[in-house]
């Protein structure tokens, strides 16, 4: 009986033994790779990416001759995971929290850029960019974009651009606008006539798509909402919030004379509830997607393509045109126009903060950050900046001069993400007349005027908690609204009270303390 | 001779013995975080304790009664669903006489446990939105017959009944395997004493099957009821995602951890949350089972 009563206890303790030498070894091996950050580490690595979106298609072989190029001009090659846009904020947010070792990821103020500065979860970058080592990066990134991308003096990400600025708009099936008797839509009341007369006479299109991450750009967003017909007439409204999801705040325009940010609930501010029940008003008329709420971005631009979605979302980036050649097949005779609906249109200087929408950011606990600098320079050579972000010439694309190209297959890289130079971008044969005018405009600094709050990033972590608090209320309450699934009067008061739970005074209190001191060191 | 047996059994144990100490208790370390205020790179153990306070923010968040109840609500209905349905199902497939129909019947009701929550949210959404989300072929038919349409992903009412359906799609057939074991286990004997009785195949399903299945009822009753506490996270995410509009009706634990990890990357929260969770499931799969022995010990699995 003692026998095997012994030779349990031997038993658990090896068994116990086993975990716990299992764990000190997991410990050791996790210190000694922190140990490397930052250092260049030796053999062979492969440095890890975290990219939004789904893998290209055609993938596989571009990457493979990325990574034999790679490994021959620097020694290392990449590997990166791509997740679906769907969850990429929220997933690299964990990952970032949870100390994965990757290198690199798309980040931006929209996403959880100012968190993860506050939690010293990314790398501040001046002293490797001045380093010397990388001269096709600085070549190719100007240095008054850089000196604009700074957060309180400190560089926490190389900024993505291709063009000054960023300006979200439509982008419109203009063949079915030209069916309808609308030649050349400009403003907000064209695109509204636009909707009913497609909802009216075209009944399996869906006149406004609008995907599962859309929802917060629609009234209160900087430096428009999508659908705030005010915010397009006036296009002068400073906004902030002090994480990409979180609760957006107007900022007093006259803070510079009176010193006073006065920050207001969006709420508040003028034409924003106009914009709720309008929005509702285009929900109940069948204008917007019914299952906006969950449907996944992708799902959206298939459906778009599919010529099953008359407007969606675009942007001042030259890619809207990426579209037609997929979009023709489906429905021949297609055609895209991009609509901006500013009062006053080109001529219109709205507010821009000049900050870029997206940042490449090196991972604190990353394998090497210099090595993520260095991919970052080898991507800022043409050739190489070709290969990733266009494919396999004569196999995804034929070049058009020095800044054309021609998409022969459908491989699309998230170049934002990783590899935009504005230097380097070549822009799509055939891009559209409209498109190209925007994009254009987009280029010029004076065709802007600069936000009074343009460098203000608020610092989260004095309201952590009561940020994620208003943070998760925000998702259950105020997403219907946005896209006018809900009573606005029922639903603003739903929201407004599960925001006073959550602590949205306290946050509030934080933003014009932190507003007021940025105005004060200006 | 025994002492040797014993080093055998136990060399034939270690394996499981280690992987459940590795994978399964070592890691029960880390529920430490839902008393820290967790900073990555402090890590684990460096981080500061701040004693209860990642609990009260979920119990003080004004969430935690609707969560708690939309997780036993739906919990219950699903294993009365499918319970129920299994055996419905079983019942009809053992009076299907061809057995290459019954093969092919079981086949087909087998498959939807296969089908991934992802596939499953795809579908519903054609079916209740359309493709493009201005349709779908359950209001065409509401239409169809003079009914309004509805728009099922912002009416929360529903959600419930909705998922349950999907449940019982899911796991019907599953559990009719199950339960047809263990009619082919019921003695034959048994039937032809109700043959000579004269009792009808209605009767002797209702009479003989029926209560002869309740042991093995009982049983994934009580397997269910341990797992009562954690919602169906695979299937609720993929259908409802973070649809809030569905919230008041849909959300359940898991569901309501996830976002919190995946929104906030607060890991002390959530940790806090999930402690909870495997507290309170503790407590019910005791009181099942401790309930289960009273009324059947005989198939009591402790």
């Amino acid at each position: 009986m003692s026998n095997p009563m012994m030779s349990r206890r031997g038993l658990l303790a090896a068994g116990g033994g086993l975990s716990v030498a299992a764990f000190l070894s997991a410990c050791s091996s996790g210190s000694s790779q922190s140990q490397a950050t930052g250092g260049a580490g030796s053999g062979a690595l492969t440095l890890s990416l975290l990219l939004p979106g789904d893998v290209p298609v055609g993938w596989d072989p571009v990457l493979a001759e990325v990574n034999k190029k790679l490994q021959k001009d620097l020694g290392f090659t990449i590997k990166p995971q791509f997740i679906p846009w769907t969850s990429y904020g929220q997933q690299a947010l964990l990952k970032f929290t949870a100390g994965e070792k990757f290198d690199t990821a798309l980040q931006a103020r929209w996403l959880n850029m100012t968190q993860l500065v506050a939690s010293g979860s990314i790398v501040e970058l001046s002293s490797l960019l001045s380093s010397g080592k990388y001269p096709n990066l600085t070549a190719t990134i100007d240095p008054k974009i850089i000196e604009l991308n700074r957060w309180s003096g400190k560089l926490y990400g190389l900024p993505q651009i291709n063009s000054v600025a960023r300006f979200h708009h439509f982008s419109i099936r203009q063949d079915l606008a030209e069916k309808l008797g609308m030649s050349d839509i400009t403003d907000f009341a064209g695109l509204e006539k636009f909707w009913y007369d497609v909802k009216q006479k075209n009944k399996d299109i869906i006149p406004i798509g609008v995907s599962s991450r859309m929802p917060k750009l629609m009234v209160a967003w900087n430096p428009v909402g999508w659908l705030n017909p005010y915010m397009w007439d006036n296009p002068n409204m400073s906004i902030a919030s002090f994480t990409g999801d979180s609760f957006n705040f107007v900022l007093a325009a006259d803070g510079k004379t009176t010193g006073s940010s006065n920050p207001i609930p969006w709420w508040e501010a003028p034409g924003m509830v106009d914009a709720l029940r309008l929005i509702r008003k285009y929900y109940q008329d069948g204008l917007i997607n019914k299952n906006a709420l969950t449907l996944d971005s992708k799902a959206l631009d298939s459906q778009f393509k599919a010529g099953r979605v008359a407007s969606g979302w675009a942007m001042t980036d030259g890619l809207s045109s990426t579209a037609l050649p997929e979009l023709t097949k489906n429905v021949p005779g297609a055609m895209l126009a991009n609509v901006m609906p500013l009062k006053g249109g080109e001529n219109a200087k709205p507010y821009q903060t000049f900050q870029s929408d997206n940042f490449v950011v090196l991972n604190a606990k990353g394998q090497s950050n210099e090595k993520a600098m260095q991919l970052q320079d080898w991507v800022s050579i043409k050739e190489n900046h070709d290969l990733l972000t266009y494919g396999i010439p004569g196999k995804d694309w034929n070049p058009d001069g020095d800044d054309e190209y021609e998409k022969v297959s459908t491989y699309t890289f998230p170049g934002f993400a990783l590899a935009w130079r504005a230097k380097l971008e070549r822009r799509i044969k055939d891009m559209t007349e409209s498109e190209t005018k925007w994009f254009d405009w987009a280029q010029d600094i004076d065709n802007f005027t600069v936000d009074p709050y343009a460098s203000f990033v608020p610092d989260p972590e004095p309201v952590k908690r009561e940020n994620t608090q208003v943070t998760a209320a925000l998702t259950q309450f105020a997403n219907p609204l946005f896209i006018g699934a809900v009573d606005v009067d029922q639903g603003l008061d739903k929201l407004k009270k599960a925001l006073d739970r959550a602590g949205l005074a306290k946050l509030q209190a934080e933003m014009a303390k932190q507003a007021d001191a940025y105005l004060k060191g200006q | 001779m025994a002492a040797r047996k014993g080093w055998v059994v136990g060399l034939l144990a270690l394996p499981a013995v280690v992987f459940f100490l590795v994978f399964n208790y070592l890691p029960m370390a880390g529920l430490v975080v839902a008393f820290k205020e967790f900073d990555v790179n402090l890590g684990i153990f460096d981080s500061p304790w701040n004693g209860l306070e990642n609990f009260t923010y979920f119990l003080e968040s004004g969430d935690a009664a609707r969560i708690l109840f939309n997780t036993l609500f739906l919990n219950v209905l699903f294993l009365g669903a499918t319970l129920a349905a299994g055996i419905i199902l079983a019942i009809m497939l053992n009076e299907i006489r061809s057995t290459f129909f019954k093969r092919v019947s079981q086949s087909v009701v087998f498959f939807p446990y296969f089908v991934s929550p992802v596939v499953i949210s795809i579908i519903l959404q054609v079916l209740l939105a359309g493709a493009s989300g201005g349709g779908g072929a359950v209001n065409d038919a509401l239409s169809g017959f003079g009914f309004p349409a509805v728009d099922w992903y912002t009416e929360p009412g529903p959600w419930p009944w909705i998922l349950t359906v999907v449940k019982i799609w899911q796991l019907g057939g599953y559990l009719s395997v199950i339960f047809l074991a263990a009619i082919t286990g019921i003695p034959e004997e048994v039937y032809e004493a109700g043959m000579i009785d004269g009792a009808s195949r209605a009767q002797m399903a209702w009479r003989i099957t029926l209560p002869l299945l309740k042991p093995t009822a009982a049983v994934l009753l009580v397997l269910g009821v341990g797992r009562i506490f954690y919602g169906d996270f695979g299937t609720i995410y993929a259908i409802i995602g973070d649809n809030g509009t569905l919230f008041d009706n849909t959300d359940v634990i898991d569901t309501y951890v996830f976002r919190a990890l995946r929104q906030l990357g607060d890991f002390g929260t959530t940790a806090a949350i999930g402690l909870f969770q495997s507290v309170v499931g503790f407590i019910l799969v005791v009181i099942a089972v401790l309930i289960q022995r009273k009324y059947s010990k005989e198939t009591s699995i402790l």
